[in-house]
């Protein structure tokens, strides 16, 4: 069954049109990797998945609701989480307070001013427990904005992940960093995403063939192929878009 | 116990607020007393918008203004006996009415954050201001209006003609608005003022309108400096134009902004300091504004987290036990730099006197004089000379005092 689809998606700025009628359905469950050249519109299609920005034409559905032009408060209450290519968090505050912040919305508190903080023992408990998770626990206190960029990436994915939605978007994960600090950050993402739906643009291929069930192929805002691995891999047209550099991965 | 300790610095605030008026007991420091208490409520009011939500505000007096017509006009009601209630509840008035004109200005002024919102501030500030001198049967035109604070029902006796008891009205209304001001930031709608003002885009992505946040901020910061508004009436008696004016708004952006934006204590220290200027030093020199308008550009080139971001510098080496260092290295820089100031100070009053013979620290010197200048110039350049040398020196001993110990290191 489909948790998210997209129906014709179409986007342009100006008279550039970045998103060419792009139709796609995510499986519930599935850890779908989307790819694709430089341009693409890989992150503009996140965006306008996420609410971030409206589409000039087509529909997104998730859950069976309609979500296009919806603002992105609406829709990440819905279920719906994303982490950001650059990284993008609440850099004057504590790591905590960072997590802390993005659990506020599903563990009900709203826009409460007549809760204590200090007094929401479980709320508290299940932050630490995320960090934990991202394995940032000894930097609870630490300001977020001095953090370094490994820790500032897991801390990035932290905030997508706190809440527990559906569906969780990232936006390369792991760019910029060294071998091994990627090798540590699929693996919590494997960790975070179990049982949960999982859609992700990355360039580093053999992440992405180590990831994902299924590969979408954008390119200049046309999917091009939706497959496995391994049919992606031996699918002419992408080796065509790609000029040879997909299968050498 | 625990709960004890938690509460001791709030305990001891209140003894302080209570306990100043029995040291200092003359007229004129009740007076500046109660200023202070008015400056601290207006001023944390202030930094809930610019310190905790990121919400440069021009026109801020407007709610502290209309919170202090509104509760003179509640004065004049109590006065011709229309209602009669105790004027212990006047700042709640003006609070009330704070909040009323928060959530109506607030509900499009809060649409966007930066610019957008510093210029909506500044056009509502001139645009009430402007209309206050219109509406003169409510504003009282260019005079103002003004009630009589006398005539409520006494308190146990009290009928609070004296300044001093109203300082204690003040005081206290100024220790719950404190508390009220820090336990907003211990909430998450306080929390999510802090997130939407360092990240408006992400709050959006975990479930929260960056709007409705700044929205709720905004309210009640207006609720806040209409409460301060209230505690001014009741300390005046009256109010006019000004204190609804740009001039006001300005005032209270220095005091935050002097104090420590970043810091909850920042504002407090700020109204105190700016008061304290603003009461002793006009009675000693015409030109202190000047003063107050410099010390305000030193706070922003080289202090930019105020007073209290200053004192909250040396956590790390008070941590490490590392003060001892830095005291022979700040006295050795403060001397020279104390006497520059002095040397400064009196350069720019002897340019403004008109006496013959201007009186100084005990000296009495000749403003006609040319030797004058060019002695003071010479003390001036050999006390800025000798504090950029000991400042080198004051800056390796501040390396040292915050650096990581070697054990700590390794």
């Amino acid at each position: 069954m489909a948790i998210l689809s997209l129906i014709d998606v179409k986007k342009s700025f100006g008279i550039t049109e970045i998103i060419r009628g792009v139709s796609l359905d995510i499986v519930e469950g599935e850890k779908h990797a989307i790819i694709g050249p430089n341009g693409a519109g890989k992150s503009t299609l996140f965006h306008l998945i996420s609410g971030r920005y409206n589409v000039s034409a087509g529909s997104i559905h998730f859950k069976e609701q309609q979500i296009e032009n919806k603002p992105p408060y609406e829709i990440a209450r819905m279920g719906l989480a994303r982490s950001f290519q650059v990284t993008n968090i609440f850099q004057r505050m504590s790591v905590f307070e960072n997590i802390r912040c993005a659990l506020f919305w599903s563990k009900g508190y709203g826009y409460s001013f007549w809760h204590l903080l200090g007094k929401q023992t479980e709320l508290n408990d299940e932050a630490m427990h995320v960090l934990e998770q991202i394995g940032l626990a000894d930097r609870a206190k630490f300001p977020s904005g001095e953090l370094a960029y490994a820790e500032l990436r897991a801390l990035e994915l932290g905030v997508a992940i706190a809440s527990g939605s559906e569906l969780i978007m990232l936006d390369e994960p792991v760019a910029g960093m060294s071998h091994s600090e990627a090798q540590n950050a699929v693996e919590l993402i494997r960790k975070i995403t179990e049982g949960k739906t999982l859609i992700m643009v990355e360039h580093d291929m053999n992440i992405v063939f180590d990831v994902a069930d299924r590969i979408s192929v954008l390119v200049y805002g046309e999917i091009i192929a939706t497959d496995e691995p391994k049919n992606i891999r031996a699918n002419s047209k992408v080796q065509e878009a790609y000029l040879g550099e997909v299968p050498s991965a | 116990m625990a709960l004890l300790k938690k509460s001791s610095i709030w305990i001891a605030f209140l003894v302080a607020l209570l306990g100043l008026p029995l040291l200092f007991d003359s007229i004129l420091a009740i007076s500046i007393l109660n200023q202070m208490a008015i400056g601290i409520v207006f001023a944390l009011s202030y930094n809930m918008l610019l310190g905790q939500g990121g919400m440069l505000s021009f026109g801020h007096a407007v709610y502290f203004g209309l919170g202090g017509f509104l509760s003179v006009h509640a004065l004049m009601l109590i006065e011709y006996e229309t209602m009669v209630f105790s004027i212990l509840w006047i700042p709640l008035i003006g609070g009330l009415f704070g909040l009323l004109a928060g959530i109506f200005i607030g509900s499009f002024s809060t649409r966007k954050a930066g610019t957008v919102f510093a210029m909506i501030s500044l056009g509502i500030g001139e645009l009430i201001a402007a209309s206050s001198l219109i509406f003169s049967s409510f504003f009282g035109g260019e005079a103002g209006i003004s009630g009589d604070r006398t005539f409520g029902p006494t308190f146990f006796g009290f009928d609070f003609a004296q300044n001093i008891e109203i300082y204690y009205v003040a005081a206290v209304w100024a220790f719950i608005a404190t508390l009220f001001t820090w336990l907003f930031t211990q909430t998450p709608a306080g929390r999510m003022a802090n997130a939407v003002r360092d990240n408006p885009e992400r709050a959006e992505f975990i479930g929260y309108s960056s709007r409705k946040v700044r929205f709720i901020s905004f309210c009640a910061s207006g609720m806040f400096a209409g409460i301060a508004g209230g505690l001014f009436a009741l300390n005046y008696e009256f109010i006019t134009e000004e204190n609804l004016n740009a001039a006001t708004s300005g005032r209270v952006l220095l005091m935050a902004y002097i104090g420590g934006l970043g810091y909850f204590i920042g504002p407090i220290i700020g109204a105190v300091v700016l008061t304290l200027m603003n009461s002793l030093l006009s009675n000693y020199s015409e030109l202190w504004m000047l003063y107050l308008g410099i010390m305000f550009l030193l706070t922003v080139m080289f202090l930019p987290r105020g007073f209290a971001g200053f004192i909250m510098m040396h956590q790390v080496a008070w941590v490490r036990g590392n003060m001892k260092m830095l005291i022979k290295p700040y006295i050795i820089t403060g001397i020279p730099a104390l006497l520059f100031t002095a040397c400064a100070i009196v350069l720019i009053e002897m340019s403004h006197t008109d006496d013959e013979v201007f009186h100084y620290l005990g000296l009495a010197l000749n403003p006609a004089s040319p030797i004058t200048w060019i002695v003071i110039l010479a003390i001036a350049g050999g006390a800025f000379y000798a504090t950029k040398r000991s400042l080198i020196q004051l800056n390796d001993a501040w390396e040292t005092a915050n650096a990581i110990p070697k054990e700590e290191e390794a």
